[in-house]
């Protein structure tokens, strides 16, 4: 699910989360799929009303999608993919993958280095046109672009079987200049019928059909590809097409059924409701209003997160018991230490040690806002977590959540370097300038000036993103794409990664997550992705702060609304709306 | 004299003038009737108070031994979203989370002391309105009496300026240039971070404020101009700047009075705008802006956090203006109130 959502949103985001435990006073935890389940069968039919803080959504091009919520969304509704991740609220099941487009989750040979996906039939395009083999190559073709289709994740790039350019860039340049096509056709090839596709990988990965659940494996119809203009009217290939979209304050994304769609040919999605809309750039404590007040138009909403003002309301008031939800997401909030302006380690672990992680916590929402982080990886991503010992001894010594500003400033003496002056990278919203007061008072006891660094929301990763423009401690929070470390450390520690804030480049690490990624075996795997966390924990690449947890409130008629742990998300394709 | 001392000062005073006529000034007059005026006396006097409070602030919280910057977290409840105790609960009142130690309350999510924060945030939104009004009230009678005084060609440029800075879509400049503008300035050696915003702050607040007292200035000086001392003192050879500063700006004191006091609250409730809108001091400064801007959100479960700060500077720009209106009376009896 990549980044966390930055701005406004990420906001929303980072700012809700509990023990369901505490919050209800002690009633134990409301699995939140009893909340759609028991109450009647699934009905086809009705509108569901999404509602949205921000005034658009990042991205529509298939390719260029990765926020998590968007990914859920648009692969629920209009963009179909070989597999996809089973609807489900349990946590192993709503991870697992089952076939979308392909008829099974994929054959595998050669040792994992060759990938082949049999299409089923009768799957269509809005236009009628059937999907084949042609699309969905030319669809994993256009990440390539890096030049036009920017902001989407690059596994693609990483994993085919495509040389470099002497720039360390892939010698493909996408279909648009066709530089090296020649590479591309030979790395994914279509069977003579064009039902079969065949992916041939640079290395063994075993989960490559985890890779094909993102939409940027989603087929393009290529006489229909407008490049960059794509984003704005996606050729749907699933049971909803968007009807009209509408960006800013006041606009709406409206999706109506695609009647070229058959339930045959996709048994994955419900598509229960008739239409979607999405009302864009309202403001938060209103959405919130709305969904607790319920007035009948709002019956039949969703919103993506409380804000922390709204959680006593909503946890304090029975009434709202068999409706909201409170789970784990999928993200840890961290921290980056960027080690280009912060070489020296003890000063990094000083930063650490000093840090008052429990004020962050209370200012994020407090037991909502999540439980105490140890690393980067989490522990409901399953066999590739284990402690860190972080706070417990890691460090040398064990650190309380408060901080230990006297052991820090220990730390600052054996580094042999003065005390350091910092700034704090954050998104601009009311609750990161309290965080940032927060680390800027908890620093300064170990006597490490802290200087706030407010950035436009909008802006975020775009600055943060720039070495030049970034400073020493960055706000941030990621997702794994998958249930499997390789999409946390390669992509958060290595130079390669797409989320590289702390700008590590250490070769050794970078060798021991190449040869974790090829790890055959899945235990070993599991293994090396535990060590390399911890090792980015000792070596302090970031502080993590938070496991984070995510507090909704779906309209009361809403059926089917749980946490969908695939993308700490809505399940799309599962919801509907109560006819009583 | 009798008993209608609080009706309009026009009549009594008229009749005062001759009786006192020796060793009254014009500003012994004016405070004269300032005095008579009930509703400016007592917005003169909260004001007053609130500008101790705001002077005096580090011994205040002294004694009350309250700070504006250490954290709380024990005035928290971290099991309910990190709201003050007491908030956010079927049961809590309006007033919840205010106590002894807190008289205004806690800062949800960090447990800062409120009551603190106000005070230190009335600092700042006085230094930069004062500040503001200074620079305006400069630049805007020095553009004002040339512009009046030379007529021509210059008063011409000048007029056209003002009428560019008028036309300029002010908020968005402001929210567009903050971060350039402000990089700019430490570029040039204003000390890094709140130095710098503090002064973007002053600087673009008074840019945009001068021509309205120019304009007001001017037309003054047009008429000042042509009054006899003034061409007495040109037919004694006397030179432009000492027209200008000695004959004709002592008779514009009054005008620039009023547009100060008057200028002053709209510079305290833009600064509160800024701030809300994200263009404010860096944290851990406390602002009234940045404090609103945060409980909005949490309106419906602590509405002291909102109305409280709230309150505090509606009561500043309202007693600004009321003492502005009262000098206006006292200085300009005929204008007379609308």
């Amino acid at each position: 699910m990549g980044k966390a959502r930055p701005a406004i949103r990420a906001a929303v985001v980072v700012a809700v989360g509990a023990l369901a435990l505490s919050a209800c006073g002690g009633s134990s935890s409301t699995s939140p799929s009893t909340s759609g389940a028991p109450g009647g069968t699934p009905t086809k039919g009705g509108k569901i009303t999404y509602l949205e803080i921000g005034e658009q959504f990042d991205k529509v091009d298939p390719q260029r999608v990765y926020t998590g919520e968007d990914l859920a969304f648009f692969s629920g509704t209009i963009f179909r993919t070989l597999t996809a991740y089973k609807f489900s609220h349990d946590p192993a099941e709503g991870t697992s993958v089952v076939p979308d487009l392909a008829t099974d989750t994929g054959t595998v040979a050669d040792g994992g280095k060759t990938w082949s996906f049999t299409l089923r039939d009768g799957a269509t395009f809005e236009t009628g046109d059937a999907i084949k083999c042609a699309d969905i190559a030319y669809g994993v073709s256009r990440t390539f672009a890096t030049d036009i289709i920017t902001g989407g994740p690059q596994y693609a790039v990483s994993m085919l079987d495509i040389p470099a350019d002497p720039a360390g860039g892939s010698a493909y340049k996408g279909p648009y200049k066709k530089t090296g096509q020649a590479l591309f056709d030979k790395a994914v090839t279509c069977s003579a019928d064009g039902k079969t596709i065949t992916f041939r990988l640079i290395r063994p990965v075993p989960d490559f059909n985890y890779t094909t659940t993102l939409s940027a494996f989603a087929p393009v119809p290529a006489a229909k590809d407008t490049g960059e203009k794509y984003d704005a009217s996606p050729i749907s290939s699933g049971p909803y097409k968007i009807q009209s979209y509408k960006k800013g304050k006041g606009g709406s994304m409206v999706l109506v059924r695609n009647d070229k769609w058959t339930q045959e040919s996709d048994p994955y999605r419900h598509a229960y409701p008739d239409s979607w809309e999405v009302n864009f750039g309202l403001d938060s404590s209103v959405v919130d209003q709305r969904l607790i007040a319920g007035a009948s138009a709002d019956q039949t909403a969703i919103s993506t997160g409380l804000t922390p003002a709204s959680l006593p309301i909503v946890f304090n008031d029975p009434k709202f018991a068999d409706r909201r939800t409170n789970e784990f997401d999928p993200y840890v909030r961290y921290l980056a230490v960027n080690v280009k302006k912060v070489p020296n380690l003890k000063i990094r672990q000083a930063i650490a040690v000093a840090l008052d992680r429990d004020a962050l916590r209370t200012n994020a929402g407090g037991a909502y806002a999540g439980d105490f982080a140890d690393g980067v990886i989490k522990p409901n991503i399953g066999v590739d977590f284990a402690p860190t010992t972080l706070w417990d001894g890691l460090l040398g010594k064990t650190i309380p959540a408060t901080g230990d500003p006297e052991y820090a400033k220990q730390l600052i003496t054996d580094s042999g370097q003065p005390a350091p002056t910092i700034t704090f990278d954050y998104p601009n919203t009311p609750t990161n300038e309290k965080a940032a007061s927060i680390i800027a008072a908890s620093e300064a006891k170990a006597g490490i000036t802290v200087k706030p660094n407010p950035i436009e929301a909008g802006q975020y990763y775009g600055i943060v993103f720039d070495p030049q423009k970034a400073h020493e401690l960055i706000n941030s929070g990621w997702g794994p794409d998958w249930p499997n470390a390789s999409t946390v450390i390669p992509e958060l520690f290595t130079k390669a990664g797409g989320f590289n804030l702390s700008q590590v480049d250490d070769p050794e690490f970078t060798k021991a997550s190449d040869a974790a990624k090829v790890e055959l075996d899945r235990a070993k795997q599991a293994l090396a992705w535990q060590a390399l966390n911890k090792k980015a924990a000792e070596q302090v690449y970031a502080i993590p702060t938070r496991f984070g947890r995510d507090q909704r409130l779906p309209g009361s008629k809403i059926g089917n609304a749980y946490l969908w742990p695939a993308y700490g998300s809505w399940p799309y394709g599962d919801m509907y709306v109560k006819t009583s | 004299m009798a008993t209608a001392v609080d009706t309009e000062p026009s009549v009594p005073t008229e009749s005062a003038v001759p009786e006192e006529i020796q060793g009254r000034s014009l500003s012994a007059i004016a405070w004269g009737r300032f005095r008579r005026d009930k509703v400016g006396m007592w917005a003169l006097g909260i004001l007053i108070f609130l500008l101790l409070c705001a002077l005096l602030a580090p011994v205040i919280t002294n004694v009350m031994s309250v700070d504006p910057y250490s954290l709380n977290p024990d005035a928290l409840d971290k099991e309910n979203g990190g709201v003050p105790l007491g908030c956010g609960l079927p049961s809590s009142g309006f007033f919840c989370g205010i106590s002894r130690e807190h008289p205004f309350g806690v800062e949800p999510g960090t447990g800062r002391d409120l009551f603190a924060r106000m005070l230190y945030g009335l600092r700042i939104s006085l230094l930069i309105a004062f500040s503001a009004t200074t620079v305006t009230v400069l630049l805007g009678t020095l553009f004002g009496i040339v512009s009046g005084y030379v007529g021509g060609r210059t008063d011409n440029l000048i007029g056209r300026f003002m009428d560019l800075i008028l036309a300029f879509p002010q908020l968005l400049i402001i929210l567009a240039l903050s971060g350039v503008l402000t990089q700019r300035l430490e570029a040039m050696g204003v000390p890094e971070g709140n130095p710098a915003r503090i002064t973007y702050l002053i600087l673009v607040l008074s840019i945009f404020g001068w021509p309205y007292l120019a304009r007001i200035v001017r037309g003054q000086v047009l008429s000042i101009r042509e009054r006899e001392f003034v061409e007495a003192s040109v037919a004694m050879g006397s030179g432009t700047r000492r027209i200008l500063f000695t004959e004709i700006l002592p008779n514009l004191w009054a005008p620039i009075m009023i547009y100060a006091t008057l200028t002053l609250p709209t510079y305290i409730a833009t600064e509160a705008a800024l701030s809300f809108l994200g263009v404010g001091l860096l944290p851990p400064t406390p602002s009234f802006g940045a404090t609103l801007a945060d409980s909005v959100t949490y309106m419906s479960i602590i509405p002291s956090y909102l109305l409280i700060p709230g309150t505090l500077l509606a009561i500043l720009v309202v007693t600004f203006n009321l003492v502005g209106d009262s000098v206006r009376d006292a200085l300009d009896p005929r204008a007379g109130r609308v």
